[in-house]
C-alpha cells in the first residue's frame, strides 16, 4: 500500500514535467500548460488586475477586435498578408510572426498543429477560444524572466523569478520564486515593447517602437525612471493603459499630456489701410511620459 | 487635435487639425500601412516625443462683420481607426478683437 502511495505521488510530482517536455497540439493544451488560473489563490489582487489587461488577452486587439485575422485569411484574399497561405491547413508557428511578443509560448511549446487551430479560429470568429491564449504569469515570470542566458542559463522549469526570492512558494509545480536581474528594468518590457521593424524574420514587420523611443528620446534627454516606475506603480498588474476603459485611459493621456493653449485676436495690416481680422491659437502639448505617444 | 473657431451663434468659420503619430510604409511603395504584418519602418514622426513639446501656431481670418470667435481645442487620442477616440484636453477660449 505505502509502494502504490509513493508511485502515485511520484506520478502527480511527474505530470506537469511531461506536459513541459511535450510541445501543446491544441489550444487547449497550450492554454493548459501555461495556465495560470493556480495563481489566483494567493495572489487574488495581482491576478485580478491582470485580467483586466492586455497582457490577458494579447491576440485579442481593442475592444474584442482580432488582431491576427489578416494572417488566416488566404493568400491573395482581399486583406490577406504575406504570411498568410492559401490552405489554412498548411499554417504553422512561423507564420504568425506576431506570437514573439503576442504568443511567445508558441514558439517555444506549440506544435504547427495549434497555428492551424488558430487559423480556423480566426476566420470562424471564435473570440471564445482564442480568448484562451494568454500572456499570464508563467510567461513574465518565467520563459521572459532571463536575458541574459549565456551567464545565468534559461529560466528554470518549476521556478517562477520576481523582484524578490522567495525559498518557499506554495504551489504544487512552482515551488520557488528566484530574484529576476531585470524585472524592475525597462528592458525587460522592452523584450516586447520593441526598437522598430523587426528584421531578424523572412519578412519584416513593425509593432511597437516604444522601447527605441524610451531608449532614443527619453533617457537621451536625462530621463531615469523605468517602464515600471510609470505602469506599474505599487506593482500594478493592469499595467495601463486598457484600451478597453475608456475613462481610465483618457484619465492616464490626460495625466501624460498638458496642454496649454494661448490666443490673440487683432487685426494684421497687410497693407496701408487694409486691415484682416486675426485670430492666432498657439498651442503647447508637453509629455512627461517616458516614450512617444501613441505607440505600444 | 483639432482646433475650431466658431461664431457666437455656433457657426464654423475655421477648423485645422494636427495629427501626431508615427506614420510607416512596407518600404516597397509610398502608401502608408496600418497594422504591424505591413509595416516595415518609419517614414515619418510626427508623434509626442518625451522632452520634445508639441507647439502650434494656427491662424483663422476671421468673415467680414465678424469680431469675435470662441475657439475650441480638443486633444484626443484615436486608437484602431479614428471613430475609437480618447478625450484628452478640451479647451475653449473667447477670442474678440475689441477691448
Amino acid at each position: 500500500m505505502k509502494f502504490l502511495k509513493l508511485v502515485l505521488v511520484l506520478l502527480v510530482i511527474s505530470v506537469p514535467l511531461i506536459v513541459f517536455a511535450e510541445k501543446a497540439k491544441t489550444i487547449d493544451e497550450l492554454a493548459k500548460m501555461y495556465d495560470s488560473s493556480n495563481c489566483k489563490s494567493c495572489h487574488a489582487e495581482i491576478y485580478a488586475q491582470w485580467e483586466k489587461s492586455h497582457h490577458a488577452r494579447p491576440l485579442m486587439g481593442v475592444k474584442g477586435g482580432l488582431m491576427l485575422t489578416p494572417l488566416a485569411l488566404k493568400k491573395g484574399e482581399k486583406g490577406a498578408t504575406a504570411f498568410s497561405e492559401d490552405d489554412p491547413k498548411k499554417m504553422k508557428i512561423s507564420n504568425f510572426p506576431c506570437f514573439k511578443c503576442h504568443l511567445p509560448q508558441a514558439i517555444t511549446s506549440a506544435e504547427d498543429s495549434v497555428a492551424v487551430e488558430l487559423t480556423e479560429a480566426l476566420l470562424a470568429n471564435d473570440s471564445a477560444k482564442i480568448a484562451k491564449l494568454q500572456i499570464g504569469c508563467i510567461v513574465c515570470h518565467n520563459d521572459k524572466a532571463i536575458i541574459h542566458k549565456r551567464e545565468l542559463g534559461a529560466p528554470e522549469k518549476g521556478v517562477l523569478y520576481s523582484t524578490k526570492a522567495v525559498a518557499s512558494h506554495p504551489d504544487r509545480m512552482f515551488k520557488t520564486v528566484k530574484k529576476s536581474a531585470i524585472m524592475t528594468n525597462s528592458v525587460y518590457c522592452g523584450q516586447c515593447h520593441g526598437l522598430g521593424p523587426n528584421l531578424e524574420f523572412d519578412q519584416p514587420f513593425q509593432c511597437a517602437n516604444l522601447y527605441g523611443s524610451y531608449l532614443h528620446n527619453y533617457v537621451s534627454g536625462g530621463g531615469t525612471k523605468s517602464c515600471q516606475d510609470c505602469h506599474m506603480k505599487k506593482g500594478d498588474h493592469l499595467i495601463a493603459p486598457n484600451f478597453n476603459d475608456d475613462k481610465q485611459t483618457s484619465a492616464l493621456l490626460a495625466d501624460a499630456l498638458s496642454l496649454d493653449v494661448e490666443a490673440l485676436g487683432y487685426e494684421w495690416l497687410r497693407k496701408a489701410n487694409t486691415y484682416t481680422p486675426k485670430i492666432v491659437v498657439n498651442t503647447k502639448i508637453t509629455s512627461s511620459a517616458g516614450h512617444r505617444i501613441p505607440d505600444g | 487635435m483639432e482646433v475650431t473657431a466658431r461664431t457666437a451663434d455656433g457657426k464654423e468659420i475655421g477648423k485645422e487639425e494636427r495629427h501626431y503619430h508615427p506614420q510607416a510604409t512596407n518600404c516597397r511603395d509610398t502608401k502608408e500601412k496600418y497594422g504591424a504584418q505591413w509595416k516595415v519602418a518609419n517614414i515619418r514622426d510626427t508623434s509626442i516625443q518625451p522632452h520634445q513639446p508639441k507647439k502650434e501656431t494656427i491662424e483663422f481670418d476671421l468673415p467680414e462683420g465678424v469680431r469675435a470667435a470662441d475657439v475650441t481645442i480638443d486633444l484626443f487620442y484615436e486608437a484602431v481607426n479614428p471613430d475609437n477616440k480618447y478625450p484628452i484636453h478640451k479647451i475653449t477660449k473667447n477670442v474678440s478683437l475689441d477691448k
